[in-house]
């Protein structure tokens, strides 16, 4: 296939995965979905590989979806007939926590299958502890749906969308999200026969391979270039609750095969709280840094991360196993690139960035309006300041490795009796060096109530600050007061009337010494 | 007696003119662009015109209708005065921290453009409005006046004010106002709750801030534009297009440059509007490609769909996010990087990429022969034979078709195929980078696209439509009259008229009626009184209102229109229906017992429909080929037969393979297409079997 058919076909594979995800993305009930795009979409040929990925959503979704692909195109081998549609939320098999859940459409063409549409997006709710890192274990953490036909033969499984309807405390919501998803998963697949039966194919076989093997080829080009080795970098930082998780990432270069190979041994065991991180999921935020750093502006899919492989021991932090809580796993996620970019920081220090604040913060607000009326917030976040580049400085308020809106002032205060003192930014706590690190901001807020209300925040990098790089300065440690008082609580807080919360988010790490 | 009207509008490299007689007859002319001062060319332009029509400017007495791009190079250039921004205590940062989105998820070296007005001229005062309007502090007016020695040092001009919940209850920037003017009644004062009164603090902010930075520019430019015309004794002062495909009056605009961005296109967007109800087609999509950049429009309804977001200068690699945001009434219209001079190459997965890097008009494509070395989209449709080396812009420009072969075979070794295969490739390509750019469109708007006619404009638009159009499976490819002007023709015949917007966040099923009707009763104040500024007689304005609403939860809204006014009826129930079916339109469900939402109340007046109707060609006269050129796009089609559109007559059909040729573009109509001239003019093509 020539440069110019493929290109034509390819583009075209992607228009119809990425239009799916912006119309998911517009209708979704999940805020989360809407604001931070929290959601993948991705087009798998016959075998389950992913073969184009939409323009937008999460690492975090996106590269897990490849793997939920292939794990549920093996389970369904041969048992799938024309309107049939699968699904799951199985924490180890896709995204890593129970409100992600992902839903593949076969695409029938006549009674032949040639793909599959998938999707995954964060829902509103799954039952169980609802959102927070305080699960003692997984089952606690909400309703397990493990892979099974959400759709035979085009009729609703009646039994599995009641057990749904009874577990999740918005049903209506869920499903008004999961006919999202279905409805664009078939919508993709009406578009891809007519691609097919306008290019003259009879399948997308051939075209898979040649996507597949051209971006596996050029990624193992581009790892060709770099030195081989092994290097090593380590990030250490604290969680809610004010345990220091530390991760180690032995990243291994072969030149010659091509491959790069990332070992989290020596990384930190299960935590008790619910942050610990499936395999799925760290291998997702590995592949992201590796290709961001390396070669950014070419296509995700099957090919471009079948060359590199992340290894993590079995029951640490980030290799999760049963039956450990899961459901904050973001906590830890988000931080995942970083030994990685202290390593690679050694081989390519011009494409790396120093430390950022990682994890979003998030809160979540319940309590009662002057007329007596319960209201719970959705879930609301602020980034701190991301690290420094080479040649650039760091952005402030802006987070890496997710790429999460902020909810504005104006649309809180309008949903709940809420009021802003402030958000600005943090000035100087953006680490220093040849190029500084971002800086955070400070976000203060009181309610205007007579009842106690509940505090549900999620800060992190309460002690220590991001590391810089090069003799770059580390960036300021995030501080989370209450009244003045600070705070490091991993739970829901009880809180009174007049309590006045103040969040200072950490500042990116410098780069370079002054 | 034949009454004339006059329409300019200025873009980026030309300054078309649009004169049209009452009797029908139409006479236009472009010049350069003059940025020094866009008004030299302005009045160029109109000289030409008159010149040409043998006609005095008193000759024109009807309206006179200006389109520019004044307030987009002003933030372009940025070379705007000092501007200062007046927030709330707590919020001076509002600009920089942006919405926090990291716009290029794979990019750590993305790049954020420093804010429009920098930290050191935000100032902060001590006031707060709660999110239901009430003022918990109200403003000291010592406060305020302490804040002019600084503003005096740093030299600044213009004074945006945007306070927390101000679209709830402007009075403390009124008050912010109110010390300002009475104390430094030179300044210009752009308030949020004037210019953008809508919920969400950062792109209100942003919007006021651009509204504040660029009113020093465009006000004396728009007092220029009225005492030129004045002193060349035109009768009528000045009507300015704004983005909304509005009409409004020369010193009502100057108040809101903000809502003049994008005139030119929307202009464009309206002429296609104005096609469509001339060929009695209700659904259509206008595309218009010219050197840089493709723009696609939907029309529904016989006109542009509206949305209340747009972004301005995008400033890292064109991406989505990375300009700055306008929360204003706006015609929706998607813009790609694909146009004639956007440049071919192949990337590190050996494929074919077409633009979005273009080579502009310096050095401009190979063809040109001004330096440019690597091949580009005209450059590919002048080796296929599309173009005519030597009657490139009737002549006046030849086109060197050697260096353009030389720029493609470089191209076609890297690739290892044939020169022929390369420029079919780029071609190909071309058309599907914006088919698939105006299907994302359309899908993210709930249009089914298939089935919708194309209307093709832009210097390079007819060149490439129907190829676009044979991938989105449009029913017809629609070439109008004077394609290359068509954006002042659209300013001539759009009535005048202004949309109006206001956040009022509430349950639709427990609306404060009172304090809506009061909102909509100061919209149409606002709006009947600028249009009677405009010249619109007072019994000939039309209202309608409309409203932004979603269901709770939810956070994108949908807009609709009313045909009947429901909130002087209350009737909420009519809202409801209204909302629903627009939603199932766009997403095919409702969700059930989801309460629904009132965001934000919006009403457009409009002033009497102008009937004139431009003449079609005169005759039914036979225009013979004038040659003919082999293309390799068609290698078994046999030669393409080759036209000039003036030689064609009325009730013509041509079947493809076939050229057109204007002045300023060509018609491609490929085999299997056929084409008939209409009585309008308008050239139709479609797919013959």
């Amino acid at each position: 296939m020539d440069g110019i058919e493929l290109e034509i076909l390819w583009s075209n594979l992607i228009g119809i995965v990425s239009e799916q995800a912006k119309a998911l993305q517009r209708i979704a009930f999940s805020p989360i979905v809407r604001e931070a795009g929290d959601l993948a979409s991705g087009l798998f040929d016959a075998r389950g590989r992913m073969v184009a990925q939409a323009n937008t959503g999460t690492p975090g979704h996106i590269n897990s979806l490849a793997a939920a692909g292939l794990r549920l195109a093996e389970i369904f081998h041969n048992r799938l007939v024309p309107g049939d549609i699968v699904i799951t939320n199985d924490p180890w098999m896709s995204a890593g926590h129970f409100f992600d859940i992902t839903v593949l459409c076969p695409i029938f063409w006549d009674e032949r299958l040639i793909g599959y549409i998938g999707s995954t997006i964060h829902h509103t709710d799954i039952g169980g502890y609802g959102i927070g890192a305080g699960a003692r274990d997984v089952h606690e953490e909400g309703l397990w749906i493990p892979p099974l036909k959400l759709y035979e033969a085009g009729e609703p499984n009646q039994t599995l969308h009641d057990i749904i309807r009874s577990n999740v405390r918005t049903p209506d919501h869920v499903f008004g999200d999961l006919a999202a998803q279905v409805s664009s998963g078939r919508a993709g697949g009406e578009r891809l026969i007519a691609l097919c039966k306008r290019q003259g194919l009879a399948d997308i076989e051939a075209l898979a391979d040649e996507i597949i093997g051209r971006s596996e080829a050029a990624t193992r080009k581009a790892i060709r270039t770099l030195p081989s080795g092994t290097w090593r970098g380590e990030s250490r930082f604290d969680v809610p609750g004010g345990d220091i998780i530390t991760l180690k990432a032995a990243v291994t270069i072969d030149a010659d095969a091509g491959e790069i190979t990332i070992d989290f041994d020596g990384s930190s065991g299960a935590s008790p709280m619910g942050i610990n991180v499936v395999m799925n999921y760290t291998h997702a935020y590995s592949t992201f840094a590796v290709r961001s750093c390396l070669n950014p502006e070419q296509p995700n899919n099957h090919g471009s991360l079948a060359p590199i492989k992340v290894k993590a021991p079995k029951g640490s932090i980030v290799n999760a196993q049963y039956p450990v809580s899961v459901n904050a796993r973001h906590v830890v996620g988000m931080f995942v690139p970083m030994p990685i970019l202290k390593a690679l920081h050694q081989v390519i220090p011009d494409r790396v960035l120093a430390e950022g604040s990682g994890a979003v913060w998030t809160v979540q607000i319940q309590g009662k309006r002057e007329t007596g009326e319960a209201f719970t917030s959705s879930m609301f976040n602020y980034s701190g300041g991301m690290g420094a580049r080479l040649t650039k400085p760091g952005p402030s308020a802006t987070c890496y490795p997710t790429g999460v809106a902020a909810v504005p002032v104006e649309i809180l205060e309008a949903a709940m009796p809420i009021v802003f003192d402030r958000r600005e930014l943090r000035l100087g706590s953006g680490g220093k060096g040849r190029t500084p690190g971002g800086d955070g901001q400070v976000i203060g807020f009181h309610m205007r109530t007579s009842e106690p209300w509940l505090l549900n925040a999620v800060p992190s990098r309460l002690d220590r600050g991001p590391d810089g790089l090069d003799g770059g300065a580390a960036g300021a440690p995030g501080r989370f007061l209450v009244n003045g008082k600070p705070m490091s609580e991993g739970k829901k807080m009880m809180m009174q009337p007049g309590d006045v919360v103040v969040l200072e988010t950490p500042g990116g790490g410098g780069y370079g010494a002054l | 007696m034949v009454s004339y009207s006059l329409a300019v509008d200025i873009g980026g490299t030309f300054t078309d003119a649009v004169l049209r007689g009452s009797d029908g007859s139409l006479v236009v002319d472009k010049t350069l662009t003059t940025h020094h001062d866009l008004l030299e060319g302005f009045f160029r332009s109109v000289d030409l015109t008159l010149a040409k029509a043998g006609l005095g400017a008193p000759a024109i007495d009807g309206v006179v209708v200006h389109a520019t791009t004044v307030v987009t190079n002003a933030l372009i250039e940025r070379k705007g005065p000092p501007t200062a921004l007046i927030t709330t205590r707590g919020f001076r940062d509002v600009l920089p921290i942006r919405n926090e989105h990291r716009y290029e998820m794979y990019d750590p070296q993305i790049e954020f453009a420093p804010p429009l007005i920098p930290r050191e001229l935000t100032f902060e005062i001590d006031e707060r409005v709660l999110a239901d309007g009430e003022v918990l502090k109200d403003v000291e007016p010592a406060q305020v006046e302490a804040l002019i020695p600084a503003l005096r040092a740093a030299n600044v001009a213009s004074v945006a004010i945007c306070l927390i919940n101000a679209y709830r209850n402007g009075a403390n920037e009124q008050r912010v106002a109110e010390v300002l003017r009475a104390k430094a009644p030179d300044l210009y004062l752009s308030l949020s709750s004037g210019v953008a009164p809508q919920i969400r603090e950062y792109p209100r902010a942003s919007t006021t801030a651009i509204n504040a930075y660029t009113t020093p520019i465009t006000e004396p430019y728009l007092r220029g534009l009225a005492s030129g015309l004045s002193k060349a004794q035109v009768a009528n002062r000045p009507l300015i297009m704004l983005s909304s495909g509005g009409v409004i009056g020369a010193e009502v605009a100057g108040r809101n440059p903000v809502r003049m961005i994008e005139s030119g296109p929307a202009a464009g967007a309206l002429a296609a509007a104005y096609f469509a109800e001339r060929l009695g087609l209700d659904r259509l999509m206008s595309f218009d490609m010219g050197g840089t950049t493709a723009k696609a429009c939907l029309i529904e309804g016989r006109k542009p769909l509206v949305t209340g977001m747009l972004e301005v200068d995008r400033k890292y690699r064109f991406c989505e996010g990375s300009g700055m945001p306008l929360t204003i009434p706006s015609i929706d219209m998607i813009e790609i990087g694909a146009g004639g001079g956007s440049i071919a190459y192949v990337d590190d997965l050996g494929l074919l990429k077409v633009g979005p890097e273009s080579a502009g008009s310096e050095p401009g494509p190979a063809c040109y022969g001004r330096g440019g070395m690597r091949p580009t989209v005209t450059d590919a449709d002048l080796l296929l034979g599309l173009l005519d080396a030597d009657n490139f812009l009737g002549g006046d420009m030849p086109l060197d078709e050697r260096a353009a072969e030389r720029a493609m075979d470089v191209l076609a070794a890297e690739l290892g195929v044939s020169r022929d295969a390369a420029t079919s490739g780029i071609y190909r390509i071309v058309a599907e980078a914006m088919a698939g750019a105006a299907r994302a469109h359309a899908t993210d708007r709930g249009v089914d696209h298939r089935g919708l006619p194309l209307l093709a404009f832009g210097g390079a638009g007819p060149v490439h439509a129907c190829a676009v159009g044979e991938l989105l499976q449009s029913a017809a490819v629609i070439f109008p009259p004077r394609a290359s002007v068509l954006s002042a023709f659209g300013a001539l015949v759009t009535p005048v008229r202004l949309d109006l917007v206001r956040s009022a966040l509430g349950r639709l099923d427990g609306l404060d009626w009172d304090e809506v009707r009061r909102l909509v009763a100061e919209m149409t104040d606002e709006a009947t009184a600028a249009l009677s500024e405009a010249g619109s007689p007072a019994g000939g304005v039309r209202l309608k209102v409309g409203a932004d609403l979603r269901y709770a939860g939810q956070q994108n809204e949908v807009g609709v229109t009313f045909e009947d006014d429901p909130v002087s009826a209350r009737d909420a129930e009519a809202i409801r229906r209204v909302f629903e079916d627009a939603y199932f339109a766009q997403y095919g469900v409702n969700p059930s017992h989801v309460p629904i939402e009132v965001v934000s109340w919006r009403l457009t007046a409009e002033g009497p429909e102008d009937r004139v109707h431009a003449a079609g060609p005169s005759g039914a006269g036979e225009g013979r080929p004038i040659r003919e050129v082999a293309v390799p796009l068609w290698p078994t089609a046999g030669p393409a037969k080759v036209f000039a559109r003036p030689s064609l007559g009325r009730g013509q059909r041509l079947e493809g393979p076939a050229l057109v040729e204007e002045r300023e573009t060509t018609i491609v109509l490929p085999p299997g297409w056929s084409a008939t001239v209409d009585d309008a003019g308008c050239i139709t093509a479609k797919r013959s079997a």
